[in-house]
C-alpha cells in the first residue's frame, strides 16, 4: 500500500516526520502552518522552525457528526473522531487526537503521529498528522 | 437633549425567524422593510441612505426594484455574523456626516439547513484543513467553551442553564423560530455534538429579515414619540493573540477577544459603564458563547457565570436580563438578519412595547454583542 503525507509543507522530511511551523526573527513568535510574514510584528523574517513532537492537550472535542465537503472521509467511512489544541511550548497546535474517550482529559501528555485522513482516486492513503498519549511520559 | 449629530432608531420591523419554504430571503427583507417605514410613519421615498448585509441570499441594493427606484445610494456589506452591526455603522455615519437625515438598515437570510458550508480557500487557508475534518464553526465553539469551564471551574449544567432560558424566553415571543420550552436535562441530554456541547446547545443556521429606519438627532423626535439613542457603536477586527474560530495554531495564553476590545470601546463611547445596562443581546450560536460573552463584555466577572444564571439574574425580570426574544439559539442565525433581530428586540424593549416577555420597570440602557468569524465582534450601547 503506499502512503502519502497531505502536504509536504507541514512536515521536516525526516522519518518519522516532524511537524515544520515558522518562527520570526524579530518577535520570536511561532505558527503552524509555515508563513512568509509575522501575524504580530513586521520587523522580523520567518524562517523553517521544527516543532516539539511531544505536547499536552490543551483543550479537545469529539466531531460527533460527520462534516460536509470540503471534508473528506478515510477509505472506511467517516467514524466520530476527537480533535483538539496541543501545546507545544511556544505555540497551540490543532491537531485530531487519536485516543479514546475515556482517555482524552486537558493536559494529557501526547506525542506526534499520523493517521489515515483519506485515500487519493488512485488508492494511495493520504496521511495527516494527529497526537496520541505519550505512553513513555506516563510510565 | 438631543444634538443634531446625534444618531436615533425611529423605526423597527422584522419578518419572524424560522423556516418558511413560501418566501425567499428578499421577500422577507421586503416585508422588515415596509414594517419599520410604517413603524416610523415615512415612507420608502423619504429614506436618503440605505445599507443592507445579507451572507448567501443575494445582492441588497437590488432591493430597490421592489421598494421603489428612488435612486437612493445604497451600500450593500458582508461582514459576517457583524452584518447587521455594520449596516447600522454605515448609515449612521452617512447620516452623522451629513449626507441624509433618514437612512435605512435592513439584513436578510435563509440558510440551508444543517451546519454552514465551508471554504478554506475563502479564509486564507490552505484545503487539508478543511479535508481533515477540522473546519468546523461547531468544534471551535466546543474547543473554546471546553477550555473556558476549564479554567473557571464552571460546570456543564451552567450551559444548560443559558439554553433553557433562551428557549423560556423564545416560547413567549411571537417572532421566534423554537418556541418550546425545554428542561436543563432535556438539553443535557439531547444528542451529542462536540462535547461539552449538545443538539440544544446549539443554534440552527435558519432564516429571517429586520429593519431598522434611523434618523439624526434633528428629526428624531419628528418621527417617533419614543426614539430610541444610539449611544454608541464600536466594531472591531481581531488583534495577535485572540483565540478564534478556523485557527489551525493560536499563540500561547492569555487570549483576548475581539468582542472584549468592542465592549470597552462602546462602553467608552457612550460614557456608560456594563454594570448600567438593563437589558442586553449577546451572541449565543452556542450556550457556551454566550456564557463566554457575558464575562468579555463585562456584564460579569469570569467564573461568576453560573451564580448569575442560577439566580435568574440573566431572566427577563432579573439584574441583566440577556437574550429576552431568545437569541439565535430559539431564533435561529441567519447571518444577515441576526444582528439587526438584536436591535429590535432591544429597541422595542426599551420602548416598552417588547413583542415577547418585556423587561419590568422602564429599562432604560440597552446593550448588543455579535461575535463572528474570523475575530469580528460589534457592540452597541442604546438608550432612551
Amino acid at each position: 500500500m503506499t502512503t502519502r503525507l497531505i502536504d509536504d509543507g507541514l512536515f521536516d522530511g525526516a522519518d518519522p516526520p516532524r511537524l515544520v511551523g515558522a518562527r520570526c526573527s524579530g518577535c520570536g513568535t511561532v505558527v503552524f502552518p509555515r508563513q512568509d510574514s509575522c501575524p504580530k510584528c513586521s520587523d522580523g523574517t520567518m524562517s523553517a522552525h521544527p516543532l516539539p513532537v511531544r505536547g499536552r492537550v490543551w483543550s479537545w472535542t469529539l466531531q460527533a457528526f460527520p462534516p460536509k465537503p470540503p471534508y473528506r472521509p478515510p477509505a472506511d467511512g467517516y467514524r466520530p473522531y476527537h480533535v483538539g489544541y496541543v501545546d507545544l511550548g511556544d505555540v497551540l497546535v490543532e491537531a485530531r487526537l487519536e485516543m479514546s474517550r475515556p482517555e482524552v482529559r486537558i493536559g494529557l501528555p501526547v506525542r506526534l503521529t499520523t493517521v489515515p485522513a483519506y485515500q487519493d482516486e488512485d488508492g494511495t492513503d493520504v496521511l495527516t498528522f494527529a497526537f496520541r498519549p505519550d505512553q513513555g511520559e506516563q510510565r | 437633549m438631543s444634538r443634531d449629530d446625534d444618531i436615533y432608531v425611529v423605526g423597527c420591523g422584522m419578518h419572524p425567524f424560522g423556516r418558511d419554504e413560501s418566501v425567499t430571503g428578499m421577500d422577507m427583507a421586503v416585508r422588515a422593510v415596509r414594517e419599520a417605514l410604517a413603524d416610523a410613519g415615512v415612507a420608502w421615498e423619504d429614506i436618503g441612505y440605505a445599507a443592507g448585509g445579507s451572507d448567501v441570499s443575494g445582492k441588497p441594493d437590488t432591493l430597490v426594484g421592489r421598494l421603489g427606484l428612488t435612486g437612493v445610494p445604497f451600500v450593500n456589506v458582508q461582514n459576517g455574523c457583524a452584518t447587521g452591526a455594520s449596516t447600522v455603522l454605515a448609515v449612521a455615519n452617512a447620516l452623522r456626516a451629513g449626507e441624509a437625515s433618514l437612512g435605512l438598515a435592513v439584513g436578510f437570510d435563509k440558510h440551508e439547513r444543517g451546519a454552514f458550508h465551508v471554504s478554506a480557500a475563502r479564509y486564507g487557508l490552505p484545503d487539508w484543513y478543511a479535508e481533515t475534518g477540522m473546519m468546523l464553526t461547531t468544534q471551535f465553539f466546543a474547543l473554546k467553551t471546553q477550555r473556558y469551564l476549564h479554567e473557571y471551574g464552571i460546570p456543564e449544567r451552567a450551559l444548560a442553564m443559558v439554553a433553557a432560558r433562551a428557549f423560556r424566553n423564545g416560547s413567549r415571543h411571537p417572532l421566534a423560530w423554537r418556541r418550546k420550552e425545554l428542561t436543563e436535562e432535556e438539553i443535557l441530554l439531547s444528542a451529542e455534538v462536540s462535547p461539552p456541547l449538545t443538539q440544544y446547545m446549539f443554534c440552527s443556521p435558519g432564516q429571517g429579515a429586520a429593519a431598522l429606519v434611523l434618523a439624526r438627532g434633528d428629526r428624531a423626535f419628528d418621527f417617533c414619540e419614543r426614539p430610541v439613542k444610539l449611544a454608541s457603536l464600536a466594531f472591531r477586527t481581531r488583534r495577535f493573540g485572540s483565540f478564534e474560530v478556523f485557527s489551525p495554531w493560536l499563540p500561547p495564553g492569555p487570549h483576548r477577544s475581539p468582542s472584549v476590545d468592542a465592549a470597552e470601546a462602546v462602553f467608552r463611547g457612550a460614557g456608560l459603564r456594563p454594570a448600567d445596562v438593563q437589558v442586553a443581546q449577546l451572541q449565543d450560536t452556542d450556550s457556551g458563547s454566550e456564557l463566554i460573552h457575558l464575562a468579555e463584555t463585562g456584564l460579569c466577572g469570569h467564573g461568576e457565570q453560573e451564580e448569575l444564571l442560577a439566580a435568574g439574574d440573566t431572566d427577563p425580570t432579573g439584574r441583566i436580563p440577556v437574550n429576552t426574544d431568545g437569541g439565535c439559539l430559539a431564533g435561529g442565525e441567519p447571518v444577515g438578519a441576526s444582528g439587526l433581530r438584536q436591535f429590535h428586540e432591544v429597541v422595542r424593549q426599551l420602548q416598552g412595547r417588547a413583542p415577547g416577555v418585556q423587561v419590568p420597570g422602564g429599562p432604560q440602557v440597552g446593550f448588543t454583542h455579535v461575535y463572528g468569524a474570523p475575530g469580528i465582534s460589534a457592540c452597541a450601547v442604546l438608550t432612551v
